[in-house]
């Protein structure tokens, strides 16, 4: 059996599901990238994509284009994650309540809009059509190339652009007047008050970056994963991006490193399924338990290092 | 004098916070185009509230101000920046992650052709212009967490003045400089008067006041005491304004008779995470029914060192022993229950929590006491009758036990402090700045409490960075300068300020013997 | 608060952030219901009377619904009374129910101590997971809220796999395990009603976890390090073992809650989901503003607005998740520190200037 698991992880269908699985995790995680480096926590990820996903469908649903899916998802994630902003930047709710509050809609909330918008319960499978649906690339020359190709062509369009925003937010967050800003608010927001950058409207900037991420998650959910929104969807993905992000130490690179752990875990879940003797909901269980696992390996390293700097200066 | 010899006109200016205190009220401030103009008080005086307005960071609830001739509402620092303004505060405001040059155009960012990229090297050279221009030394490519003090104080000043100031704020700009870095930065500030900035100086240090400015406000309570030219006013008069009295508080002591050793320090030992050594084998002893003095320029370890005998931080090295028992490393109940009190330097973060109830502060070292606790249950009789009998003999203002801690005033949440402190019959107090920013009468209360306690048994060992109380309370005194002791005096009735200045700036330091005389034990 | 007139003030702000939410509901269900004016009734007025009279059976279901959530809402409490966002209460509520169920239907035990160790087991396990993060957070220093949320998910998972491969009863079409023997059923308070026992056992829980939390060392403690840790490890409290403490006495809260309302109202287990229990704690806790003898109140109402939301479903095809929407816009605006803040800070200053006019007087009199 040890065996089988083995061949099954050198398998070129295997790295494409770990990229498939990854992606809504990565677009999260930079999400908490984002906002976290603007001094924010956004616990409403999780929310966030829920509430993208059911509108990104909707959009397609009613434009029969998966490409207004994709934008309305976006702008939804942007809308709720200001709403958010309102309350905790200008009213001061907690964030950790505020993002708490848009999980509660993202929770029933959601079953009522589908129902307030589409008279529908529950899920939108009656909904989908092809065109609805993120559709995928196949990457002329690479593809051709064994192995490699099987893994990194054919994946959804919004795979590459998940993968293409690692780049343009560690661009953005260390190349650009923004970047600055948000990195100096987060670190130090009086040292940004008092230069006259505005600390509440640079957060409000980093979450509005943040929800787009998230939405971006939502709509690949819906409109590629699972081919139509349900109300368990996002299944903890938010909160699992919220520990990609500390494991990943704030850093997108980082951050994307440990969103592929948890698709390679979760990819091995899902093989593992179909095995004799392994119980599918253990397996089900392992990217959860091995978020727990990476953010205790992770803390005890930053925690030995403190450590290990003393000593050598001792 | 007409009005438009002032850039800058405070009047009436009122300042209620959020939780009832009122930081100023009434006052008038006006500053002359092309001055340096000292702005003087004690600490909780209320001169960084009126700076903090002038600067946009906080609005007054009353009052206006007039720059250069034109009335102004300085919602935010965008705004006073845009009037010209620029301040340097006491506790930077610098990204520690960030490089100089990053900090520089921090908000101001040049950008690329493009328009959406960051020209890093424009920044680099703007740092660099701006540097020579004003012979302010800075390395743009540092990161500023990296950079010494001196330094960091440089880019604060370049940050106001890339940013078009002409009246720059420097508060308590002194604090944290050496007596070296201080010429400099004052040779620096003439330098900038000379090109027709104008300069508010934020301070209480007579000498520095009398050397470079040319007029003065004195501000105490919250009020203005009027304004003056440096030149006309002499020190003495200077320091009755401010401090309110016209002698100097003292306080009535006798002779002390100091016994056993209760705390012993030995070579004590600390590297910060910034690598530098903030303890440098030190080594005393405070004995029983004694005041051992600390005096010293902030900074020079005696933070790091009362926060090694509370367990709050681990030195590298030596010991500390509480009756020749060790205290290193130990949980604060054991070391509590040994008889250790400390009146933290930071009240806020150590001395109170703020959200709880007077009671519950005055509670909270001796909450497991059997003396409280009916089995599982608080003994709540024991709890309100302790605490109205404390809150009586310390004299805290209040509407009663219940009030929050957090809605008092800086005296009187100081009193709840020593209140507990004082209480837990102590055989040794740490006082740490016990009566910093706290109003006189609090401050004598506290001052008596301290000589009483001492005199009773307790040993007490008092951090001040108050000239005047720790000569006057202190029965013998030890000077720190970089993390060692500079000086110990076993009386200190022969001091006077020239003597201890010239040890506090480090520039003498006394030999090994002379020191040795702290050690009182083996 | 200690000022009268700014105490009056924080009960106004509370109820204009739940009229706020009132309103979102009217306007939701005008846009959807076919006869607004019906599930309004049915949202508002049912829950207690209908057809003029009162709807007895309905009352006692609400009481009957606030069993759980006054349970979480104390998990909440204590929890957050830490400084601690720990979200795991799902994941207790779940566990405790499942290993009460177990032992419900596999241990035969006298009538009386059925029922006691179950809910003794179901509770001891809810705190004892809870462990996990806490400790995580004391030694590492790592996030109790991602570690509690990703736990919710692994006990739900675990949860699933021995249901399913144990104790599932395959005679039946749904997943769920076998009755539980009828030592071990929590009985009726009223009989007929869904009203248990259960809910006498969560109010003498509000009043414990209130002594608890008011008039013991522990509580104290608790309560000190979440308004300032630096202050209560100064003052020596233990903060590393009080806040473990805190964490797990919210599992077992937890835990308690999901067997009480497993022996109480069900006779099989059949949740195949995180039962929201816990979400729904958090929000009674911010109405109760972390006051443990305020839960049953804003339990009471939670449980009244779900009833009135389950009602409008079913008479007026207005779905009950509204609720949810009701509940995250009373939640945004009840933790709203701001919401309304011009006005708190006009009273504030007008406080300190007869405050200050006091003073002066005082000290004109003598010592101040």
């Amino acid at each position: 059996m040890f065996s089988q698991i083995i061949e099954m992880i050198f398998s070129a269908s295997f790295g494409y599901s770990i990229i498939r699985i990854t992606s809504p995790i990565l677009f999260a995680a930079l999400a908490a990238v984002v906002a976290e480096k603007g001094g924010v926590v956004n616990i409403g990820l999780e929310g966030i994509m829920t509430i993208s996903a059911l509108f990104g469908v909707l959009f397609a649903y009613w434009s029969n284009s998966w490409i207004i899916g994709v934008i309305g998802a976006t702008a939804i994630g942007v809308l709720i994650a200001m709403i958010m902003a309102v309350f905790a930047l200008k009213l001061k709710t907690d964030i950790i309540l505020a993002g708490i509050a848009v999980n509660l809609l993202g929770g029933g909330g959601t079953v009522f809009l589908l129902f307030l918008f589409t008279g529908l319960k529950g899920n939108t499978a009656s909904l989908t059509t092809p065109n609805m649906l993120t559709p995928k690339v196949n990457i002329p020359f690479l593809k051709e190339i064994p192995v490699v190709g099987r893994i990194f062509s054919g994946h959804s369009v919004l795979t590459y652009v998940a993968f293409l925003l690692v780049i343009l937010v560690w661009v953005l967050l260390y190349k650009t007047a923004m970047g600055l800003r948000i990195r100096a608010v987060g670190e130090n927001s009086h040292a940004a008050d008092s230069v006259g950058v505005s600390v509440m409207k640079t957060q409000y900037i980093a979450l509005a970056i943040s929800g787009a991420l998230a939405g971006l998650g939502g709509a690949y959910m819906s409109m590629y994963y699972s081919q139509s929104w349900n109300i368990g969807i996002v299944a903890g993905r938010g909160f699992i991006a919220l520990a990609a992000q500390a494991m990943g130490q704030g850093q997108p690179v980082g951050a994307m490193l440990a969103s592929l752990l948890f698709g390679f875990a979760s990819a091995l879940g899902n093989k593992m399924e179909g095995m004799q003797g392994f119980s599918s909901y253990l397996v089900a269980s392992i990217p959860y338990a091995v978020t727990i696992i990476g953010l205790v390996i992770y803390s005890m390293s930053t925690i030995k290092k403190v450590k290990r700097f003393k000593d050598n200066e001792k | 004098m007409s009005d438009n010899d002032f850039v800058v006109q405070m009047k009436g200016i009122t300042k209620v916070y959020p939780n009832g205190i009122a930081a100023n009220q009434g006052v008038d401030f006006n500053v002359m185009r092309g001055e340096i103009h000292a702005l003087m008080g004690e600490n909780g005086a209320g001169k960084s509230t009126l700076m903090k307005m002038l600067f946009g960071l906080e609005q007054p609830t009353e009052g206006e101000i007039i720059i250069n001739g034109e009335k102004v509402s300085l919602s935010s620092p965008t705004v006073a920046i845009a009037k010209g303004i620029g301040m340097v505060h006491q506790h930077f405001m610098l990204v520690p992650s960030l490089t100089v040059a990053e900090n520089m155009v921090l908000g101001m960012e040049p950008k690329q052709g493009n328009k959406l990229f960051i020209n890093y090297k424009k920044a680099v050279e703007i740092t660099e212009e701006f540097s020579k221009r004003y012979n302010l030394y800075v390395d743009p490519h540092a990161k500023v967490r990296d950079i010494p003090v001196g330094m960091k104080q440089k880019v604060e000043i370049l940050k106001a003045l890339v940013r078009g100031a002409k009246i720059l704020i420097l508060d308590e700009p002194t604090a944290v400089l050496t007596t070296q870095e201080t010429e400099e930065l004052f040779k620096e500030l003439i330098h900038l008067k000379e090109q027709g900035y104008t300069l508010i100086f934020i301070s209480h240090k007579l000498n520095e006041i009398k050397q470079i400015t040319d007029r003065l406000t004195i501000m105490r309570g919250g009020k203005s005491m009027g304004v003056y030219e440096t030149a006309g006013i002499s020190k003495e008069d200077i320091s009755r304004l401010m401090v309110g009295r016209d002698v100097v508080l003292t306080v009535e002591k006798e002779q002390a008779h100091p016994t056993d050793v209760v705390l012993s320090v030995r070579n004590m030992e600390y590297t910060n995470e910034w690598n530098k050594k903030m303890l440098d084998k030190l080594s005393f002893d405070v004995r029983k029914g004694e005041i051992l003095g600390i005096a010293g320029v902030e900074g020079n370890g005696q933070r790091e060192l009362v926060d090694m005998l509370f367990n709050l931080n681990v030195p590298d090295g030596g010991s500390a022993k509480v009756n020749g028992k060790n205290i290193l490393g130990r949980p604060q109940r054991e070391i509590r229950d040994m008889g250790v009190s400390l009146i933290p330097e930071d009240r806020m973060t150590f001395g109170i929590a703020g959200g709880g109830t007077i009671e519950e502060n005055l509670m909270s070292d001796r909450a497991s006491d059997k003396r409280y606790n009916n089995g599982v249950l608080f003994n709540l009789n024991a709890m309100h009758n302790d605490s109205d009998q404390l809150i009586k003999d310390y004299k805290v203002l209040c509407k009663s036990r219940k009030q929050l801690v957090g809605m008092l005033s800086g005296g009187n949440i100081q009193k709840v402090v020593v209140a507990r402190e004082f209480s837990s019959e102590p055989v040794l107090i740490i006082a740490d700045q016990p009566t910093r920013g706290i109003d006189v009468g609090a401050t004598e209360f506290i001052r008596k409490k301290l000589v009483e306690l001492s005199r009773e048994g307790a040993a007490v060992l008092l951090v001040s960075a108050d000239l005047n109380e720790v000569m006057e309370l202190s029965d013998s005194l030890m000077i720190m300068y970089n993390g060692k002791i500079a000086a110990y005096f076993e009386d200190t009735a022969v001091l006077n300020d020239t003597i201890m200045g010239e040890y506090m700036l480090g520039l003498k330091q006394q030999s090994v013997e002379e020191i040795g005389g702290v050690v009182h034990g083996e | 608060m200690e000022n009268k007139r700014q105490s009056m003030f924080e009960i106004f702000r509370g109820f204009i952030a739940i009229a706020i939410a009132i309103l979102v509901a009217f306007i939701l269900i005008l846009i959807c219901a076919d006869d607004p004016g019906k599930a309004l009734e049915c949202l508002l007025i049912k829950p207690i009377i209908s057809n003029g009279a009162l709807n007895t059976k309905s009352i006692f279901t609400i009481l009957a619904r606030m069993t759980p959530v006054i349970f979480t809402g104390l998990a909440v409490c204590v929890m957050f009374s830490a400084n601690q966002f720990n979200l795991g209460g799902e994941g207790s509520v779940m566990l405790g129910g499942f290993v009460a169920a177990i032992i419900a239907i596999n241990i035969p035990m006298a009538t009386g101590a059925h029922v006691f160790v179950a809910v003794l087991a179901g509770t001891m396990i809810g705190g004892l997971v809870m462990i996990v993060p806490a400790v995580i957070k004391v030694k590492l220093k790592a996030s109790e809220m991602v570690c509690s949320l990703m736990m919710n998910y692994v006990i739900m998972f675990a949860i699933l796999h021995f249901l399913n491969n144990k104790f599932a009863d395959r005679s039946k079409g749904a997943t769920q395990t076998y009755p539980f023997l009828k030592t071990a059923v929590i009985s009726k308070m009223i009989p007929g009603t869904e009203l248990s026992w259960g809910f006498l056992i969560a109010i003498i829980a509000t009043v414990i976890v209130a002594i608890f939390m008011y008039r013991t060392r522990w509580g104290y403690s608790i309560r000190m390090i979440g308004i300032n840790e630096s202050f209560s490890k100064y003052s020596g409290m233990k903060v590393g073992g009080m806040i473990v403490l805190s964490q797990v006495i919210g599992g077992m809260l937890s835990g308690m809650g999901g067997a009480i309302e497993m022996l109480g109202r069900y006779n099989t287990f059949l949740w195949l989901d995180l039962p929201g229990y816990g979400w729904t704690g958090i929000t009674v806790a911010i109405l109760a503003k972390n006051n443990p003898i305020m839960i049953p109140l804003a339990a009471l109402f939670i449980s009244y607005l779900n009833r009135g939301c389950e009602l409008m479903s079913i008479y007026a095809g207005v779905p009950a998740e509204m609720i949810d929407i009701i509940q995250a816009v009373i939640f945004l605006f009840f933790a709203a520190e701001h919401f309304l803040s011009g006005t708190r800070q006009k009273i504030v200053v007008k406080d300190a200037k007869e405050e200050l006019q006091k003073k002066e007087l005082a000290s004109e009199g003598g010592n101040a």
